[in-house]
């Protein structure tokens, strides 16, 4: 080696100081655990740390985890686009026009609004927007805050819509993703609906190297997506048509006989059994007196009689449970009962998805689809999904769909097979925060005894409910003292959707009544009763921001929330690192610092396994601030002003007693969480004391080695709903509990349930999974946009990034395929006017021939500042709420915090475009 | 054979394996947060990451000549990029719309004409052919470091020399800002600095190369895409998928310039017939786009590649393959497995940012 010389430019700019561990906590939740190099309290660069083990021998480790946006970080700190002072607005609102004032000012102004909101309007009328961005520190302070004083925190998942409905609808939950590196072990890998080599960056070379061992690769899209390039096999399926795609693969399989009969009977409801007539389940008083409701039953051929059909194991055991056939049984009211099982009517609905009739709906050849079955019968499967399909109005048809094809080909529970979205692992440290009066372990015991206590009460009344489905019992108790509040409630009664959602034929033709009538209907039997905050009586009053960008993506147009939401509000109040959209449109702004300039966990998700681990490499810009230090300060200012306003203590929304004059001190527990390093150090302490991390999880163990994977999936029902053994040298896969050890899914039938017979569903046509077609979103018009997430942001984060921006054209784009702009005369590059009933929006296009013919690819993330008069791709989309998403109270549908809820689609759009 | 400056011991190479690059510019952003954030460095993207076909970065590079006449040992003619082939380096109009009182009118793009304008990867993920049989994939560019370096015959103030390593570097000091290197450049991989007025390239991360870490393209990559190491060292991945498995080729080897970064071409779906059966015959990406890119062994490369497969999904084994999968990061890194974390650098800050 020759170096030019050792004090060269090149030489001196690879030098620091310090090097820290940094990750970015952003809602990609990959949580890439980076090295942050600094000297003299700048930084300089990042660089992913690489700290995996190899956890499996025999699959590759998961190093080095990182994406351009993480590695671009230290850009973005100083990007002309960072808040770095508080300010408040300065004329009308959204003008543009700022002053910029003191924090004690700031806090004033915030503080006494909230004091006003409580006393004019209740606490329930001060509404934050629930974010998963900014890591858990930031959500922890304003979630601290919210539940102190009895505020309405808008559920995440009911404004962002990460929630496959169709998962939950199936297995009782939506946890069902294995970690990461399990994909290595697939023999068959279906990239479907999704598009990872845009969305996981970090470890999209799972699948290549999946690949090379000798998986089978097929993706399945609209488009020749990115992800084709991964593939053997690209499907080009007609959007919104997978669900007949799966079904079809479905009818194949039970067709030709392929599928492992005993997984089908143990693990799903397809065995149970049903009345002819009326498609619903034999209940359990139907047939014995004094039987629980939730109790059904099978045709046992071992003992040739009607048996009960295990709550307490799926393990089939000596039974040898009937999937066919038709039989009768005498009620206990003397009637006699013709019965038939859930298995019949299902090869009755797949009669009409043979090949033949499915391959015109999805546009694929009947013989790829007689293949695809095949192989996927006979191979471990794993489908790698995302998010897309929660984004579409029947996304929970597409979704039960795929689940019924794992089913049917054995592909859950074990190596290499499954669903690939989203997991939560425990950091149990976080969930217990809450309940804890005070630090220290002997709390924390105290707490879990508590929990104990209450787990062992639930069980007297139900033996045969497990763990899990006892975690979730005991969180909608939690639900029902805390603030959460489904979003798709304050978006009817508050920001002004219902003429929206009423539009009917934008929706599902099967609905016979207005949207409005099902929303009355659902809330005069109390289905959400208690979780509709603030109610339709009383105003939101002060709108929290933290971290989030509702301006930006909320479905039906910025516009929709400016002017139906906003003239409500006495107070705007932003907490942000960037001027995003939200920030625009606020009336007081405060600065956040940045990841590298504060400690900070992230989520624990299941992607990786390990904890995501933050420092602080430089002090905040400006006058920056954590979330932390900033809910701490308004506490204190709030405590200090209340009695001047006469409020020192009223009743919140459930009539319990709140205090104000002590605000400060609750939210320190008397000084013990004074900073961030105390809280992340009685997390990390609590979640070993737990069992989801081990010794090596500690703050010291951290800041040696940034990160530490899991150990376990701990005490709660989100950690526990993944049902894997958590082992040092594997791989971590889900439901490994339900299939080897016959625990049940937390669902009515306390198995993989296909058949739901909510009389909503029924109506719908919607008992068994179906395919339907995407409603004409939008209006009739002839290309529906797809959507999907760009390449180069985390939502809109990073898009000030001066150095990713380099990487693209820097501007919005609309993608249209060759044949479409050709018969538009539309140009690549030309400024285009996208429409439809909605609303209409000018973007530039990209014209690519890997466009399906009558499809438009927008991806998102953009501001609508980065557009024409700030009218982004939202204006098009109208946030269509799927009607039976209100159905509540039948068995595991009902709330649960990220849950099930009614959530907006925003895909699956009808639009026209010509030249602007 | 272009004059070296020094007998050349090693020659270091790169195999870049694009049925595992995915595209997603880490390499290029985290080459150009390292190197290139100072003033004239706007537009050098040393390292870059396209779409082909495409027509890349500098617009249309592929048509702009350069290259080693082997029979002449002289460079070939070629065109001088201009900033603007290269383009990018946006700047946003923040200050109006954020602050300027002009809600809803002004709004946020780069502050540059529109007509012409051209970026990095401007022409990401477009493609050609036709849905559903459109193809397009991704290469990753960076200075080949070639054994016949032409920038360094090309150049009149012996400004590059070929190291020891085999990396061809360019002392600042010595360089004119003559600019006959990006002639030459059949890569057009030489950027010119409009304020420091000298010629950069990719230093081939030489300060990490020294210090025993992998460059930042290599150790960043999340595909884990990319392979370093010596190709004369026969136990090294480089040099059995370039030498022994001959399955990582060369690009546009017809420059003559001996480049040093080789690629494992792309497999591709198969193609769909008119009622969306599956051809199994007709490659979705033309060999012919292949062979004018890696020469005519890529037909060879990939029948390897695709029997290898094969025999691993009919349960037999393949070194190749296990090589590819790279079962252990640090495989990736060659010799060059130093954490930097681990090490001291900070004698190498310069005084005078010392506060």
């Amino acid at each position: 080696m020759n170096p030019i010389s050792a004090s060269d430019r090149y030489s001196q700019r690879w030098s620091w100081e310090r090097a820290t561990f940094g990750t970015h906590c952003l809602n990609c939740l990959a949580t890439c655990p980076y090295r942050v190099y600094s000297r003299g309290g700048e930084i300089m660069f990042e660089e992913p740390a690489a700290v995996f083990d190899q956890i499996q021998e025999g699959v590759p480790d998961m190093n080095p985890m990182a994406c351009q946006k993480g590695s671009a970080w230290s850009a973005q700190l100083d990007s002309p686009d960072r808040l770095l002072y508080p300010m408040r607005r300065k004329g009308e609102r959204g003008a543009g026009e700022w002053e910029r004032i003191s924090w004690d000012e700031a806090l004033e102004e915030v503080a006494d609004a909230v004091i006003e909101a409580i006393d004019y309007e209740g606490p329930e009328s001060v509404v934050f927007e629930e974010t998963v961005e900014g890591g858990l520190l930031a959500q922890a302070a304003y979630l601290r805050f919210a539940g102190l004083i009895g505020a309405t925190t808008l559920d995440a998942n009911g404004l962002i819509n990460d929630f496959p409905a169709g998962h939950h609808i199936t297995f009782g939950k939506f946890s069902c993703a294995s970690s990461v590196d399990d994909t290595f072990h697939s023999e068959l890998i279906l990239i479907w609906h999704s598009n990872p080599s845009y969305t996981s960056i970090p470890y999209a070379h799972f699948i290549t190297e999946a690949r090379y061992h000798g998986s089978r690769v097929v993706c399945i899209a609209p488009d020749y997506s990115p992800s084709a390039l991964m593939a053997d096999t690209f499907v080009p399926i007609r959007p919104a048509t997978d669900a007949a795609l799966a079904l079809s693969m479905c009818q194949v399989i039970v067709e030709e006989n392929l599928f492992p009969r005993d997984f089908v009977r143990s693990q799903t409801d397809l065995p149970l059994l049903v009345h002819k007539g009326t498609r619903r389940f034999v209940r359990g008083p139907e047939l014995m007196t004094g039987e629980r409701e939730d109790q059904f039953y099978w045709w046992d051929q071992a003992t040739g009689a009607v048996e009960l059909a295990p709550r307490g194991s799926l393990l089939l055991d000596e039974a040898d449970p009937a999937l066919e056939g038709a039989f009768t049984a005498t009620g206990t009211d003397g009637a006699q009962l013709e019965l038939t099982t859930v298995f019949e009517l299902l090869k009755e609905r797949l009669a009409d998805y043979t090949p033949e009739k499915a391959g015109p709906i999805c546009g694929i050849n009947p013989g790829v689809i007689r293949e695809l079955a095949r192989e996927a019968a006979r191979k471990r499967t794993k489908i790698i999904e995302g998010f897309n399909t929660p984004k579409y109005y029947h996304g929970d048809l597409m979704e039960r769909a795929m689940c019924l094809l794992l089913a049917l080909t054995g592909n859950w529970g074990g190596p290499g097979r499954g669903i690939q979205g989203l997991a939560l692992a425990g950091l149990d440290g976080y969930m217990l925060f809450g309940m804890k009066q005070k630090r220290g372990v002997a709390e924390t015991i105290r707490v879990m005894d508590g929990l104990d206590g209450a787990i062992e009460a639930l069980r007297a009344q139900d033996e045969e409910a497990s763990d899990e489905i006892l975690g979730y019992e005991l969180l909608l108790r939690g639900v029902a003292a805390g603030t959460a509040s489904p979003a798709a409630f304050f978006h009817f009664y508050h920001c002004g959707y219902e003429d929206t959602w009423n539009t009917n034929q934008w929706s599902d033709p099967a609905m016979t009544r207005p949207f409005s009538e099902y929303v009355s209907d659902a809330s005069r039997r109390g289905w959400w009763g208690g979780l509709v905050k603030p109610g339709p009586s009383s105003d939101p009053q002060v709108l929290f921001i933290v971290a989030t960008n509702p301006v930006r993506r909320q479905r039906g147009g910025s516009d929709t929330l400016l002017r139906n939401l906003w003239p409500k509000l006495e107070k705007v109040v932003v907490v942000e690192n960037r001027m995003s959209a939200t920030a625009l449109q606020a009336d007081i702004l405060l600065p956040a610092a940045m990841q590298y300039e504060r400690p900070n966990l992230q989520y624990a998700i299941t992607h990786s396994f390990h904890v995501g681990f933050s420092e602080q490499a430089r002090p905040p810009r400006g006058e920056a601030r954590t979330e932390w230090q900033i809910f701490r300060a308004l506490s204190e200012k709030v405590q200090e002003r209340c009695s001047e306003h006469g409020v020192t203590e009223y009743l919140d929304g459930r009539r319990q007693p709140r205090r104000l004059d002590n605000l400060g001190s609750a939210f320190t527990a008397n000084g013990a969480y004074e900073n961030e390093e105390s809280v992340m150090d009685e997390w990390l302490r609590d979640s070993i004391e737990a069992g989801t991390l081990s010794e090596n999880g500690s703050l010291g163990s951290l800041k040696e080695h940034g990160t530490a994977r899991f150990s376990g999936l701990g005490i709660f029902a989100p950690g526990l709903s993944l049902a894997a053994n958590v082992q040092p040298d594997k791989t971590v896969t889900a439901f490994e509990w339900h299939v080897e050890d016959g625990v049940p899914f937390p669902t009515l039938t306390r198995r993989a349930q296909f058949l739901i017979d909510h009389p909503w569903f029924v109506e719908a046509g919607e008992d068994l999974p179906c395919h339907k077609e995407n409603p004409a979103i939008g209006g009739d018009y002839p290309l529906l946009v797809t959507s999907g997430h760009s390449r180069w942001t985390i939502h809109a984060v990073s898009m000030g990034n001066s150095i990713l921006s380099g990487t693209h054209r820097g501007e919005p784009l609309a993608i249209l395929g060759t044949t479409e702009a050709c018969a538009r005369g539309i140009e690549d590059g030309d400024r285009i006017r996208v429409s439809n009933d909605r609303g209409s929006y000018t973007v530039r296009t990209r014209v690519s021939p890997r466009v399906r013919p009558g499809q438009l690819i927008v991806y998102n993330g953009w501001e609508p500042h980065m557009f024409e008069d700030w009218k982004g791709s939202n204006e098009v989309e109208p946030g269509m709420v799927k009607w039976l998403h209100l159905v509540s109270r039948y068995g595991h549908l009902r709330y649960l915090p990220f849950g099930w809820q009614p959530v907006p689609a925003d895909r699956g759009v009808f639009v026209e475009v010509s030249r602007a | 054979m272009a004059a070296t400056t020094e007998t050349k011991t090693h020659q270091l190479a790169w195999v870049y394996d694009l049925n595992k690059c995915i595209g997603c510019q880490t390499c290029s952003v985290a080459c150009k947060v390292l190197w290139t954030r100072d003033e004239g460095e706007k537009h050098q993207w040393w390292m870059s990451v396209n779409t082909m076909p495409g027509l890349g970065t500098p617009k249309d590079w592929e048509n702009m000549g350069g290259g080693m006449d082997l029979s002449t040992g002289k460079a070939r003619p070629g065109h001088q990029p201009t900033r603007e082939e290269f383009g990018g380096g946006f700047d946003y109009n923040y200050q109006e719309v954020f602050y300027g009182g002009t809600a809803g009118k002004a709004h946020l793009e780069p502050q540059a004409p529109r007509e012409n304008r051209w970026a990095m990867n401007w022409d990401e993920d477009q493609g050609a052919g036709e849905w559903p049989n459109s193809y397009y994939f991704y290469l990753p560019r960076q200075c080949n470091h070639c054994s016949n370096p032409v920038c360094l015959t090309a150049c009149p103030t012996g400004a590059l020399h070929k190291t020891s390593e085999g990396l061809v570097l360019r002392d600042e000091e010595t360089c004119m800002g003559d600019r006959f290197c990006m002639e030459a450049c059949p890569y057009k991989k030489v950027y010119f600095n409009y304020e420091r007025h000298v010629a950069q390239q990719c230093i081939g991360c030489y300060p990490r190369i020294e210090a025993g870490v992998a460059p930042a393209c290599v150790r960043q990559c999340p595909g884990r895409a990319v392979f370093i190491g010596y190709l004369d060292d026969e136990d090294s991945p480089v040099h059995k998928l370039v030498k022994e498995w001959k399955i990582a080729l060369p690009l546009h080897a017809e420059a003559g310039t001996g480049p040093n970064v080789f690629y494992v071409p792309p497999l591709s779906p198969y193609r769909l017939n008119d009622d969306m059966s599956i051809d199994h015959e007709t490659p979705r990406i033309p060999p012919e786009y292949l062979e004018s890119l890696f020469g005519p062994t890529v037909h060879d490369a990939l029948a390897t590649l695709k029997s290898e497969m094969q025999t691993v999904r009919d349960g037999g084994s393949s070194e190749m393959l296990k090589t590819l999968i790279a079962y252990k990061w640090q495989e990736l890194l060659g010799p060059f497995t130093v954490d930097p974390a681990t090490l001291d650098r900070s004698n190498f800050i310069p005084v005078e940012t010392i506060a």
